[in-house]
């Protein structure tokens, strides 16, 4: 059964979260998708927020030298019982 | 020594354990911590709260829910507290949606010079937009899209509904994009 149901651009920008990690097989998503294939500015939209989520995944930060060493102090539990 | 043993352990008074317990999270902890706040000082300062507070309550931990997700509840708390004492600092409105979509044509982002966040001036640009973001969506966007907790166990640590989890993520994912895409064109 097909149902011809029209997405419009702001649509799928207010969806746009649900297919990134939410219910990928909904009738909402497929819409967003079928649609996404179709306009240039909303798959740049859905590409930019992609790469929004994966720049701030990959931006890690290791735990400064000493700072194992300070937390284990503060903690007390750097002495024998 | 497997988790569960080891929490067992802590629980008993075995302070190797509890060392241990402190070992296996600590980067993820201060990593998210920094995360939140983007100074290396106070994530450090968090990270040693949050695990005083595990410390001092571990005997409180069902084991429901993994320790991780614990853990980030403990930070989250600690960064909301820090956030509620400075009330002079106030936060871009997420309320209005349309206004996260007012551009006519969207630059496509492949052309971008930025690939790699080791680059400085992109990292001050990802700094520099999600401290404008309230710390009730930021952490809802770096538990979820991040730190990659599923939508539950996100509701469960910022003690929101599963709704209120999504319309959270939706705006400040829409609000770090648009920040991002006005900071690339300056």
């Amino acid at each position: 059964m097909s149902k011809e149901i029209k997405v419009t651009c702001l649509e799928v920008m207010s969806h746009i979260c649900d297919s990134l990690g939410e219910d990928l097989d909904s009738e909402r998503c497929l819409d967003i998708k079928s649609h996404l294939e179709q306009c240039p500015d909303c798959t740049n939209y859905f590409k930019s927020v992609q790469m929004t989520i994966d720049y701030y995944k990959k931006y890690n930060v290791n735990l400064p030298p000493d700072a194992h060493n300070r937390l284990i102090s503060f903690l007390d539990l750097d002495k024998d019982e | 020594m497997d988790e569960k043993k080891l929490i067992e352990e802590a629980k008993s008074g075995n302070r190797k354990a509890l060392a241990e317990i402190v070992k296996k999270y600590e980067q993820t902890i201060y990593n998210f911590s920094f995360k939140i706040c983007r100074d290396p000082e106070r994530a450090e300062n968090i990270m040693q709260e949050t695990f005083y507070s595990m410390v001092k309550s571990l005997n409180q931990f069902d084991g429901n829910s993994k320790l991780s997700t614990w853990l980030y509840r403990i930070v989250a708390n600690h960064c909301l507290m820090q956030a509620r004492k400075q009330k002079g600092k106030h936060y871009i409105s997420l309320e209005n949606d349309e206004d996260l979509y007012t551009e006519k044509h969207i630059a496509d982002w492949d052309s971008l010079p930025y690939k790699n966040t080791e680059n400085n001036e992109l990292r001050m640009i990802l700094d520099e937009a999600i401290q404008k973001l309230s710390p009730d969506y930021r952490i809802v966007f770096l538990l979820r899209d991040v730190e990659g907790l599923s939508t539950e166990e996100t509701a469960e640590v910022a003690d929101i509904s599963i709704p209120a989890v999504k319309s959270r993520l939706h705006r400040a994912r829409a609000f770090l994009r648009k920040e991002i895409d006005e900071a690339f064109k300056k």
